[in-house]
C-alpha cells in the first residue's frame, strides 16, 4: 500500500504541467533522434544534457528518462521500414521486422512494438517500483566492498552475455577500462596517461566517448553506406491492427520480454541492446513459432521491443538506489544529478521522494504519451525518414558539436569526439563492437575506486570481500556466472554465431 | 611532515589584517557596455557557481552591467585560470578566483601555464567558507582532544572530497598539528564520503560546515572543530580549532579577477561594485545559506592576499604529500 500512495504522489509530481511539458517534450525527442538512423539514446541525451542544467531536477530527470525510452520506440520505426537500426537495441527488432514489412505488413508491425513497447515498460516501472525501495534500504549499509561486487557482477555478466564474439568483446572491455584510467589517479593524486595536457588531466568525459563511438562513428558509416533517405515501404493504413490471432501471440512473448529485459536492465552496466538480444535468444526457443523466428513473425517483434523497453526503465534501479549506472546512459543521469547536488544512492528514495516517484508514474505517462506518438501519429516519423541524408547528417554533426562543446566550453573537447570517432569507424570496419568498450570505460574507474577504498579502510587485507556477507553473496554469484557462461559457450555457440551473424548483417546500413 | 603552526595560522591572519583598507572611491555601476562573463572554474551548481550567480544577477538587476556566467571546469581550474590570463583586460572577462587555480596549482602542479599573480588583476575579495571535522556520534567524541585520545588508541579513517581538495589538506594540517596519524580515504567529492560515512564505513570526514548543518541538527555527525578563526554565526554551537588550543585555521575563499592590465579607473569601478552588491542584505543573507562570511577587501590587499595564500599554503600542500 506505501508503494501504491507513493507512486499516487508521484503521478501528482509528475502531472504538473512543467513536468508533464518535459515529459512530452523528453519522448517526443526520444522518438525523433530514435528514428533518425545511426545514433541512439546515448548521444540523444548527451545533446540535452546542457538544456537541463536550467531545469529543476525532477523535470530534467523525468525529461532525460523520456529521451531515453522514447528513442527505443523510435528506433524500431527505422528496423522494421528501412532495416537500418534507429538504434542499436532496435537492431533485434530487424530481424522479424523487416522481412514483416516486406510482406506488406509494415503496418502489424509497427503497432506491434508500439504495443509491445508499452507493456515492456509498464512490467519495467512495476518492477522499479517494487525493487527500489528494499533495495535502497539494505544499500543503506553497504560499503565500498560490497559496491565492488555489485559493479564486478554487471560487469562479468555484460561480458559473459552479450553476443559478439567473445575475444572481441573482452578486448574491447579492457580498452575501455585502459581509456578510463586517463586522469587524476583519484587514490593518490598523480597524473595517469594525460600525456601532459591540461584538458585530459580530469580524464575523458563519457559523453565525449559515447558521442564519438555511437555518434560520428554511426554517421560515417551511414554516409559511406547510404545514398538514401528513402524509405522503400508504405504503410498500407488498412493492415494496420494485427488479427486476433497475432493480437493472442504477443501477450506471452510481451511478458517474456518485457521480465528478462527487466532483470537484464537492473544488473549494472547492461543496456538494452543486451536485454533485446537475449530475450530474443530465449524466445526463439521457447516460442511456439520458433521455426519461423526471422522470416517475420509478430513476436519477433514483440519481444526485442518490450526486453528492451523494460531494460531502459529497470536501469534506474541500480542508478538511482546504488549510484551505480544500469546502462552506460544511466552514467551520464548520475552526472547530471550531482550537478544538482544530488548524490544517486541509497539515500536518494528518502530524500528526493517526489523526484523518484516522480520520475517512476513519468514512466507511465510518457508511455502513454509514446503510445499516442508511435500509434495514430506513426505517419509523421515516416516522413521523418523520407529527409534527404545531405541535409539530417550535417544537422546531427553540427548538434554532436555544440554538444560536446557545451561541457566545458573547450574546443579540444570537439577534437577528442571526432578522433575517438574516426578510431570508433576503424573499430567497427573490423566488427569490433563499442558497446562492451564503453561498458569498461564507465564501470572500470568505478570498480577501481572501490577495489583501492576498500583495501585502504581494511588496511590491506583482502578477505575483507569475503568477511561481508552482501559482498560475498556477489562474488559467489559472479562465480556461478563464470562457470554457467564456460559451460554454455561451448553448448549454444552455434545458435549464438546464428543471432549475432543476422544481427551484425541487419545492422550495419547497407 | 611537521609543520610550523604559525604557517598555518598565518592563513587566518592574511584574512584578518585586510580589513577596509581605504582607496579611491568609485560610483558603482556598469563598466562595460557588453555582456561581462564570469568564468567558473567549476560545473553548475556548486557553491561558487552559485555566488557568480548571484553576482550576476544583481549586477544587472541593480546596476545595470549584464553579466553571464560562463563555466569552465577541469584540472583543478587550471583550464578556466588560462583561459582568462589569455583575454583582453577590458572588463568583459572575468575569473571567480578561488584557493584551487592560484593557490593549490602552482605548488601541486610541476608548471601551470599562466602567471597566478602577474597574469591577473585580482579586483576584489569576496568572501570563505570554512571546513571542519566530523565524527561518529556513537564514537564519545566531543573535542579535538577527545578526538586525539581515541585516534592514539585506533588509527582513524577520514573521508575527504578527494586528494588536493581543501578537506584532504586540512586532514592532512590537523594530523601534523595534532601528531595523529589517520588513514585518508579520498572521494569524488564530498557526498560519496558522507554516504560512506552514513553507512559507517568511516570513522570521520572532513567538509564545510555550514553545508552540513543539517547532519549536525539530526545528530548523525558531531562537528568538532571549525577552521575558521572565528565560530560561524549560523552554528554557534561548533567551537573552532584555535579555541581548543590548535591554531589550524585554512579557509576556502572566492573572489574576482581578471586578466593582466586592466585599467585603474575600471578595476576601481568593478571592485566598488561587487562590494556594492554583497553589502545588499538580500545578497549578504544568501552568502551566509552558502556558508560564505563576506568581508570586504581592497584591490590591493586582494592582490597580497592571493600571493601570502600560495606561500601560506605551499607547505601545507607539500606536507599533504600533493605536489608533484
Amino acid at each position: 500500500m506505501d508503494i501504491l500512495a507513493s507512486f499516487g504522489n508521484g503521478l501528482l509530481v509528475v502531472l504538473q504541467p512543467n513536468n508533464l511539458m518535459y515529459c512530452f517534450i523528453g519522448v517526443f525527442l526520444g522518438t525523433f533522434i530514435g528514428v533518425l538512423p545511426g545514433i541512439g539514446s546515448m548521444a540523444a541525451i548527451a545533446m540535452i544534457l546542457p538544456i537541463t542544467f536550467y531545469l529543476e531536477p525532477t523535470s530534467a530527470l523525468v525529461m532525460i528518462a523520456g529521451v531515453y525510452y522514447g528513442a527505443e520506440y523510435g528506433g524500431s520505426t527505422s528496423s522494421i521500414l528501412m532495416n537500418v537500426p534507429g538504434t542499436p537495441a532496435a537492431s533485434i527488432t530487424a530481424i522479424d521486422g523487416y522481412p514483416l514489412a516486406k510482406k506488406g505488413r509494415a503496418g502489424v508491425a509497427l503497432f506491434s512494438t508500439a504495443t509491445a513497447s508499452f507493456g515492456g515498460g509498464m512490467i519495467g516501472m512495476i518492477v522499479i517500483a517494487v525493487l527500489s525501495p528494499s533495495l535502497a534500504k539494505l544499500a543503506l549499509s553497504f560499503g565500498p566492498a560490497d559496491y565492488f561486487a555489485v559493479i564486478l557482477l554487471g560487469l562479468i555478466a555484460a561480458s559473459a552475455v552479450s553476443n559478439g564474439g567473445a575475444l572481441k568483446g573482452i578486448a574491447m572491455v579492457v580498452a575501455g577500462l585502459m581509456l578510463g584510467t586517463i586522469g587524476i589517479d583519484l587514490t593518490t593524486g598523480d597524473l595517469r596517461f594525460t600525456m601532459g595536457i591540461p584538458e585530459l588531466r580530469d580524464g575523458v568525459h563519457i559523453v565525449i566517448v559515447a558521442m564519438g563511438l555511437f555518434g560520428v562513428t554511426e554517421l560515417i558509416a551511414s554516409i559511406r553506406a547510404s545514398s538514401g533517405g528513402k524509405s522503400t515501404q508504405t504503410i498500407d493504413y488498412n493492415d494496420f491492427y494485427p488479427s486476433r490471432e497475432e493480437w493472442r501471440s504477443l501477450i506471452g512473448p510481451i511478458l517474456r520480454g518485457g521480465s528478462i529485459g527487466s532483470f537484464i536492465g537492473a544488473l549494472p552496466g547492461t543496456g538494452q541492446t543486451i536485454a533485446a538480444a537475449i530475450a530474443y535468444a530465449v524466445e526463439k526457443r521457447v516460442s511456439p513459432l520458433r521455426d519461423k523466428f526471422g522470416t517475420g513473425v509478430v513476436p519477433g517483434v514483440a519481444v526485442p521491443e518490450a526486453a528492451n523497453n523494460s531494460a531502459t526503465q529497470t536501469a534506474f534501479i541500480p542508478t538511482l538506489t546504488l549510484g551505480v549506472p544500469g546502462s552506460p546512459p544511466m552514467a551520464i543521469v548520475i552526472g547530471a544529478l550531482m550537478i544538482y547536488g544530488i548524490t544517486p544512492g541509497p539515500r536518494l528514495l528518502v530524500e528526493q521522494p517526489d523526484m523518484f516517484w516522480g520520475l517512476v508514474a513519468s514512466f507511465l505517462v510518457g508511455n502513454i504519451m509514446l503510445l499516442i506518438l508511435n500509434v495514430p501519429l506513426i505517419g509523421m516519423w515516416v516522413r521523418l525518414l523520407k529527409i534527404p541524408y545531405k541535409y539530417m547528417y550535417p544537422t546531427i554533426i553540427v548538434l554532436i558539436c555544440m554538444g560536446v562543446y557545451s561541457l566545458n566550453n573547450n574546443v579540444f573537447d570537439i577534437w577528442l569526439t571526432l578522433v575517438i570517432g574516426a578510431v570508433g569507424y576503424v573499430m567497427r570496419l573490423f566488427r569490433f563492437e563499442p558497446a562492451p568498450l564503453l561498458l569498461g570505460f564507465v564501470l572500470g574507474p568505478m570498480m577501481e575506486e572501490q577495489l583501492r577504498r576498500t583495501m585502504l579502510l581494511s588496511r590491506g587485507d583482502p578477505m575483507v570481500f569475503l568477511e561481508r556477507p552482501i559482498s560475498a553473496t556477489l562474488l559467489a554469484l559472479t562465480a556461478g556466472i563464470i562457470v554457467f557462461a564456460l559451460y554454455s559457450t561451448g553448448r549454444n555457440r552455434r545458435n549464438a554465431r546464428a543471432v549475432e551473424e543476422k544481427t551484425q548483417q541487419e545492422g550495419t546500413p547497407s | 611532515m611537521k609543520l610550523d603552526r604559525r604557517t598555518i595560522l598565518a592563513v587566518g591572519l592574511a584574512a584578518a589584517a585586510t580589513l577596509a583598507a581605504p582607496t579611491a572611491m568609485a560610483e558603482p555601476g556598469s563598466w562595460s557596455s557588453e555582456p561581462v562573463r564570469i568564468v567558473v572554474t567549476f560545473p553548475p551548481g556548486g557553491t561558487s557557481d552559485l555566488v557568480a550567480r548571484l553576482l550576476a544577477k544583481h549586477l544587472d538587476a541593480d546596476y545595470g552591467q549584464k553579466a553571464v556566467v560562463d563555466n569552465r571546469p577541469g584540472a583543478a581550474g587550471t583550464v578556466a585560470a588560462d583561459y582568462v590570463s589569455q583575454q583582453s583586460p577590458d572588463g568583459t572577462t572575468l575569473i571567480l578566483s578561488n584557493n584551487a587555480p592560484f593557490t593549490i596549482a602552482p605548488t601541486r602542479f610541476k608548471s601551470i601555464p599562466y602567471e597566478p599573480i602577474a597574469g591577473f588583476t585580482h579586483v576584489a575579495y569576496i568572501g570563505a567558507s570554512a571546513p571542519g571535522l566530523f565524527v561518529q556520534p556513537a564514537h564519545g567524541i566531543n573535542t579535538v582532544d577527545d578526538y586525539i585520545a581515541s585516534a592514539k588508541k585506533k588509527q582513524p579513517t577520514y573521508g575527504s572530497s578527494g586528494v588536493g581538495s581543501i578537506s584532504h589538506i586540512l586532514g592532512e594540517a590537523v594530523d601534523a598539528a595534532l601528531g595523529v596519524e589517520s588513514i585518508h580515504v579520498p572521494y569524488k567529492g564530498s557526498s560519496p564520503a558522507i554516504q560512506d560515512f552514513r553507512a559507517g564505513v568511516l570513522d570521520t570526514f572532513y567538509d564545510m560546515v555550514v553545508q552540513n548543518s543539517q547532519m549536525i541538527e539530526d545528530k548523525e555527525a558531531i562537528a568538532i572543530a571549525i577552521a575558521s578563526p572565528e565560530r560561524n554565526p549560523q552554528l554557534p554551537n561548533v567551537p573552532t580549532f584555535k579555541e581548543q588550543g590548535y591554531d589550524i585555521v585554512i579557509e576556502n575563499w572566492v573572489g574576482l579577477s581578471g586578466p593582466a592590465g586592466m585599467d585603474a579607473g575600471m578595476v576601481n569601478t568593478i571592485h566598488d561594485t561587487v562590494l556594492a552588491v554583497f553589502a545588499n542584505p538580500e545578497v549578504q543573507k544568501r552568502l551566509i545559506e552558502l556558508g560564505i562570511t563576506h568581508t570586504p577587501m581592497s584591490t590591493a590587499d586582494y592582490t597580497s592576499f592571493v600571493k601570502k595564500s600560495i606561500d601560506v599554503w605551499a607547505p601545507l600542500i607539500k606536507a599533504a604529500g600533493i605536489a608533484e
